[in-house]
């Protein structure tokens, strides 16, 4: 459908729309206007992203001559191919309507491991193998050694992108993953050069999280995007965290172990150097005194890392004096690890402040902060100039360096904890030095600076009014969505206690209770007997999700749901989470049915959805508080009561409970769609708890519902299932329309229209 | 008829047991006489072969001794056991003869609706079988109480047309595979004799299709070692003593104990070939939930990197991690194997024949998917039809099974109501005015005047078309008669006139079918069943005259 929101005329892509859609459009709208950042909260099942999409290039359509480019961050791979399929979906529509002129070029873009075609460099088995495998057969040294000896391996397909030069462009649409690299294979062009080269040249750019967070990324990736970008953090309830984990690092023995094994290496390589190339070594030095570092003078498929998080003065002021040779840059870095080795033998839990740290570094290993904070760089050109490929071999040394610029470059907003163990496993003694960043808003602040409008958008973001606070930002437009329903078609509960009426929940003191396992356990028993399709349970700890699950192997209850339908279960390893995942769907594709057990913080809740039979049914086992005597988290908690004056207590829940709301909101896929969710512990019953979960929830959580026992859920549920099968009116009765076509749109201006709406 | 009689040497038993008297077995065309050698033995046996029901003999080539078993309709049974297979056959075969004549004849015929008939030999399976149909349709069933326990047919011939029908049903029935149970194979509890250490484990072939099919490395290394290097049951042994060593969760133990035996430490190591299937597989998952390929995107996987130790996480222990497995591994390895089903078609009796069909499957699959290309096609297509929403557009053509239509009539009868009405209903609409419909008339036969008549009026296709629409109906009208309130005639008549009416049209029918089916009459036999079909369709028009004068 086709209709105008003042001045700009949406093309969506279906013959009608959910009011919230439209009004969502129209507060987007109103940021992209005002040229400033904005916080959307829409519940999920409401189709934010095809607004989103739809609403952004219908703006950049109807303004041709603004270059606004569209970047759209999403957590993960798998969400980045959904949005690029409804990208592909609303592109063939506006392409259709408006004909060759709505053409765009969207790409997707990812790592060497998801794009690379080249079947040698392929066999590899993790991300970093692929990078040094790529590196190995593309580095210019490389090449320029091929080109003097044939019998040197190259890729052929980097050759034939680099031959066609700049004739190697993608033609206008939307490419996912898959469709770059059928393209790459096609044309023989190296698909993962090819797009990182299109993303400066294309209109709409998909890519994750990382590639604007994390500093080591975003500096080859993003560095020359243009301000007149919108971009957007799909999913972002967990910005906060994303952020503080780009900026941290830990370092423990293994670490410090492998680093003095490259920096050996990388001494060996300098003795050769010095005694074949020297000119190279001393090259470098000329190069590192003028303050060039890495930057222009390299090319595109040497390039390292930047750090745009990283004030400038790096970019512009020279290497300091003592560092610029490379045995003595070596010297230094042997000194440092020598250092942190002596930090880690130590008996007691230790905190610390970046600035006392340096200092104590200054003291005891004579390094100053200032050659601290270029040792990442510093490290690179090294790197670099001893033409070193295996980069996977080298990541320890690269982690130190890491380290080392960030303690070097932030005084606040940081603190170092040395822990000799473990407290969950005091036994074991495995010593870590952790440089954790509390601070969110360091992370993102040069997104917020850099670009015109940044959306932040979830399906939970309650308290709205928090995240300006976590991320230091002021949004021009900050709203909460509530969802229209046609018919009460999600149905939450609170269990409090199972059917022999003893309460059940996940805290610390009973959670291994005999009774509270039993009770869990015969409730997904029952549940499994009367809901059809698929069921979807989150524990709070895969270590909890572990105990329970044998226990109930041990009691038989196990083998008494399997009777009903299959059983799957998410572990640490991701390949086989994925396979267990993809059995799952089928399960539920072939109408056998099947329970897939999940972890409230783990990969599955991130961003898979249990849309329609996938999840007719999500039970949240205990409330997914995170592990409190964590000392990193502890250092967090008073960080942020210090400086944003927020109470740990109410920190944890709302944390917890925006956990426990991610993970039962993935059932809704639209408002034909239905499912259940049952919050399984006592404590939600309480009103401090239960009212940090998201309005949407809380609106059809009835008070009926607050206190319920395992049979009287079973019973609801029942009822519940029985008319969700009855047939509906899809556009609402009454006063209140929950779809819109093309007619009601054009009926009613603005003014009508909100008063339908509120 | 051959041979009038027949005479053989066999041994007379009562039951199977009974060592057997030896004498003479003599077979006239209406009954068998049976004298012990010994003229003192009780067995003397003179019966007439219409109370026998049925028999059944050993078969040549089985090690048993050719034995004859005729029943009688009491349930009891004469055996004889003869001194070689041909003469068995012979028996058999004048048996077989006899009691069909025997049971042609009318005084069989005892008003109990029993399905077997003495004149044919049918398996219990397909007794079942016709019995179970009866049941279901009871139009079949009246019909053939009326014909068949009439003995206007036999059982035989009333079947005969009706052979589709049980073809079906049991082609149905093989066709039906048996998937894996869904318990899982560490549910097979061992069972301890209670004083000792000792544990027995029952393995059935099927257990054993099983674990070989969730444990890809256990079937490998029984293709390897059994029974070049050990026996199968030392095979066993190893695999449970793996098996309990999983199941103390020691993984310090496992470790100790594999390091000392290669062999067990096959079973107690993380199955290589399972990881490698599993990387194959992860390949072709939809892309939508490949977390695998975050784990290249992802930064934060890198060692090192991020928090280690914030709350948020779980601690791992990497120690002995090829030891361990986890019962959250099994279970997803179980669902997954369940799910892809039951594949070998072997009969389930040597644990080898297992073994290899089930490697050889695999091959076959292997090759399946390397030629496989088109598959990533359907992915995307699946992905762009997941990621519509789904009530913002009207469906389209959702994916409907065929209906499948238990009884006819309901589906015609509805299907008539709604072609009776559409004409109705486009009547109301065009309400010309005279002036209008006047003009159009002279419209048309202006044109006629001006192009001639068409030769022929009608065009050969359309009246071919309209003629089959037309038959077509009539072949169903048996359904559309009788049923409906409004159009039928039938409708006028008390409704047990009417079932009557059916009733007999069905039974007519039939009649005819056979009827016609017997010319033209070759034998005396035939010619009997004519005039027992002729006399069966006479007796019929008087009942209906009967009724036609109750109506009226």
């Amino acid at each position: 459908m086709k209709f105008e929101i003042e001045d700009v005329t949406v093309y969506f892509p279906y013959d009608n729309i959910y009011p919230e859609q439209y009004s969502y459009m129209v507060e987007l709208k109103r940021a992209l206007d005002a040229r400033g950042h904005c916080l959307l909260e829409m519940p999920t099942g409401t189709g934010k992203t095809i607004a989103l999409l739809s609403l952004i290039t219908s703006y950049v359509l109807s303004k041709p001559q603004s270059p606004l480019k569209l970047v759209y961050c999403t957590r993960t791979v798998h969400e980045m191919e959904k949005t690029l399929a409804e990208l592909k979906k609303l592109h063939d529509y506006q392409v259709k309507h408006l004909g060759p002129a709505a053409r765009i070029l969207a790409v997707g873009l990812s790592s060497r491991k998801n794009l690379c075609v080249n079947p040698r460099v392929l066999s590899a088995e993790n991300r970093d193998s692929v990078d040094a495998g790529c590196r190995k057969l593309t580095a210019s040294w490389v090449r320029a050694l091929a080109e003097k000896n044939p019998g040197v391996p190259t890729c052929e397909f980097f050759e034939d992108y680099e031959r066609a030069g700049s004739g190697a462009v993608l033609p206008p649409g939307v490419y996912t993953l898959q469709d770059l690299r059928a393209f790459g294979k096609q044309k023989g062009w190296c698909p993962y050069y090819l797009a990182r080269h299109m993303v400066q040249l294309a209109n709409v750019i998909v890519y994750s999280y990382q590639y604007l967070l994390d500093p080591k990324v975003a500096g080859i990736i993003s560095k020359e995007m243009q301000r007149e970008c919108v971009v957007v953090f799909d999913e972002a309830h967990n910005i906060d965290n994303v952020c503080i984990e780009a900026l941290s690092v830990c370092v423990r023995r293994q670490t410090l172990e492998g680093a003095t094994r490259n920096l050996h290496r990388m001494e060996q390589e300098i003795d050769r150097f010095k005694a074949t190339d020297e000119s190279r070594l001393r090259a470098e030095y000329q190069r590192l005194v003028e303050g060039l570092a890495l930057r222009g003078d390299l090319r595109v498929n040497d390039t390292w890392l930047a750090n745009p998080a990283l004030p400038d003065d790096i970019l512009k002021e020279a290497v300091p004096g003592n560092i610029r040779r490379a045995d003595f840059f070596l010297r230094v870095l042997r000194r440092f690890v020598q250092y942190l080795k002596g930090r880690l033998e130590t008996e007691n839990v230790e905190k610390e402040s970046p600035v006392a740290f340096v200092a104590s570094v200054t003291n005891q290993a004579g390094i100053d902060q200032k050659t601290l904070k270029f040792c990442y760089d510093r490290l690179h050109s090294l790197m670099m100039t001893l033409e070193i490929t295996d980069t996977d071999e080298f990541l320890h040394i690269q982690t130190i360096c890491d380290f080392a610029t960030l303690v070097g470059t932030y005084a606040r907003g940081f603190s170092i904890i040395i822990e000799p163990f473990d407290e969950r496993m005091p036994d074991v003694q495995d010593p870590v030095l952790q440089l954790s960043c509390h601070d969110a808003s360091l992370a993102i602040k040069p997104v917020f600076d850099r670009f015109q409008t940044v959306v932040i958008t979830s399906g939970t973001l309650s308290p709205i009014d928090l995240y300006p606070r976590l991320l230091n930002f002021n949004p021009v437009v900050s709203r909460s969505f509530t969802m229209s329903l046609t018919r009460d078609c999600i149905c939450p509960m609170v269990l409090t206690r199972g059917s022999d009426q003893l309460p059940v929940s996940t805290k610390f003191d009973m959670r291994s209770d005999l009774s509270v396992v039993r009770n869990y356990g015969r409730l997904l028993l029952e549940m499994v007997s009367v809901v059809p399709d698929g069921i979807v349970c989150f524990f709070v700890s895969y270590s909890y999700m572990d105990e329970i699950v044998n226990s109930w192997n041990e009691s038989g209850i196990l083998k008494e749901i399997m009777q009903h339908k299959l059983v799957f279960i998410e572990t640490q390893d991701v390949v086989e989470t994925t396979l267990a995942l993809d059995n799952y769907r089928r399960a539920c594709d072939c109408g056998r049915g099947a329970v897939f057990f999940s972890v409230a913080r783990g990969k599955v809740a991130e961003g898979i959805d249990f849309d329609r039979h996938y999840g007719r049914l999500v039970i949240m086992f205990g409330i997914p508080f995170q592990y409190t005597l964590s000392k990193i988290l502890l250092a967090r908690l008073e960080y942020l009561r210090d400086t944003f004056q927020i109470k740990e207590g109410d920190f944890l829940t709302f944390d917890a409970l925006r956990q426990a709301a991610q993970c039962v909101g993935r059932v809704i896929r639209s408002k034909a769609d239905y499912g259940m969710m049952i919050f399984a512990d006592k404590r939600y019953s309480r009103h401090d708890k239960r009212s940090k979960l998201p309005g949407w929830i809380l609106s059809h959580l009835r008070d009926a519902h607050l206190n319920l026992s395992t049979d009287m859920a079973v019973y609801i549920a029942r009822e519940f299932l029985r008319k969700m099968a009855q047939p509906y009116d899809k556009a609402g009765s009454g006063g209140k329309k929950t779809l819109l076509s093309q007619e009601d749109i054009e009926k009613m201006g603005d003014g009508s229209l909100n008063d339908m709406l509120y | 008829m051959a041979s009038a009689q027949v005479i053989k040497r066999a041994k007379y038993k009562t039951t199977v047991k009974d060592p057997g008297t030896a004498g003479v077995l003599k077979m006239a065309w209406d009954r068998f006489i049976f004298t012990p050698n010994h003229p003192n033995s009780a067995s003397n046996l003179d019966v007439e072969f219409r109370f026998i029901k049925g028999h059944k003999n050993t078969k040549e080539g089985s090690n048993k001794p050719p034995w004859l078993n005729l029943t009688n309709d009491q349930g009891g049974s004469y055996i004889f056991e003869f001194e070689s297979y041909p003469d068995l056959h012979t028996c058999r075969d004048f048996v077989g003869k006899s009691i069909g004549r025997s049971g042609e004849t009318p005084t069989a015929a005892s008003g109990k609706t029993d399905a077997s008939l003495p004149d044919e030999q049918i398996s219990t399976a397909e007794l079942e079988l016709r019995i179970k149909l009866l049941r279901e349709n009871s139009e079949l069933q009246k019909l053939h109480k009326q014909l068949v326990i009439g003995g206007i047919l036999t059982e035989a011939e009333f079947w005969a047309t009706r052979k589709k029908l049980l073809d079906r049903e049991s082609s149905r029935k093989s066709k039906q595979r048996v998937g894996f149970k869904s318990a899982m194979i560490s549910d097979i509890k061992p069972a301890t004799d209670g004083r000792t250490n000792k544990v027995t484990f029952s393995l059935t072939p099927e257990v054993i299709l099983q674990i070989f099919a969730e444990k890809p490395a256990v079937h490998a290394a029984f293709l390897k070692y059994v029974p070049n290097k050990m026996t199968e049951k030392d095979f066993w042994t190893k695999y449970f003593k793996a098996e309990y060593l999983h199941s103390t969760r020691n993984a310090v133990a496992a470790a100790a104990e594999a390091a000392e035996d290669e062999e067990l430490a096959i079973f107690l190591r993380n199955d290589d070939i399972l990881a490698k299937e599993a990387r194959q597989k992860i390949r072709r998952v939809d892309p939508t939930v490949n977390m695998e390929a975050d784990q290249g995107d992802d930064y934060m996987h890198l060692p090192d990197h991020g928090l280690f130790r914030d709350g948020g996480k779980d601690i791992i222990e990497s120690q002995y991690e090829l030891y361990r497995r986890t019962l959250a591994h099994d279970l997803n390895r179980h669902a997954a194997v369940v799910l892809e089903g039951r594949t070998v078609e072997v009969e389930l009796e040597d644990t080898r024949t297992v073994a290899e069909a089930l490697a050889k499957l695999k091959r076959v699959e292997s090759a399946n998917e390397d030629s496989d290309g088109t598959a990533n096609q359907g992915i995307l297509e699946r992905i762009a039809r997941i990621t519509e929403i789904e009530d913002l557009q009207a469906s389209h053509g959702p994916p409907l099974a065929p209906l499948c239509i238990k009884d006819p009539r309901d589906y015609f009868d509805s299907q008539q109501v709604i072609a009776v009405k559409a004409p109705a209903a486009e009547g109301k609409k065009c309400n010309l005015s005279s002036r209008e419909a006047y003009g159009s008339l002279r419209d048309s036969i202006s044109q006629t005047k001006q192009m001639g008549l068409l030769n022929p009026v009608v065009k050969t296709k359309d009246a071919l078309q309209v003629f089959n629409a037309l038959s077509h109906d009539i072949s169903r009208t048996k359904y559309d008669v009788g049923k409906n309130p409004q159009d039928s005639v039938l409708d006028k008549l008390p409704s047990t006139t009417k079932e009557q009416l059916l009733h007999h049209w069905t039974s007519i029918q039939e009649l005819l079918r056979h009827f016609w089916s017997s010319y033209p009459i070759t034998s005396s036999y035939l010619y009997a069943k004519v005039n027992r079909l002729k006399d069966a369709m006479s007796q019929i028009y008087p009942q209906l005259e009967v009724c036609s004068l109750l109506i009226s």
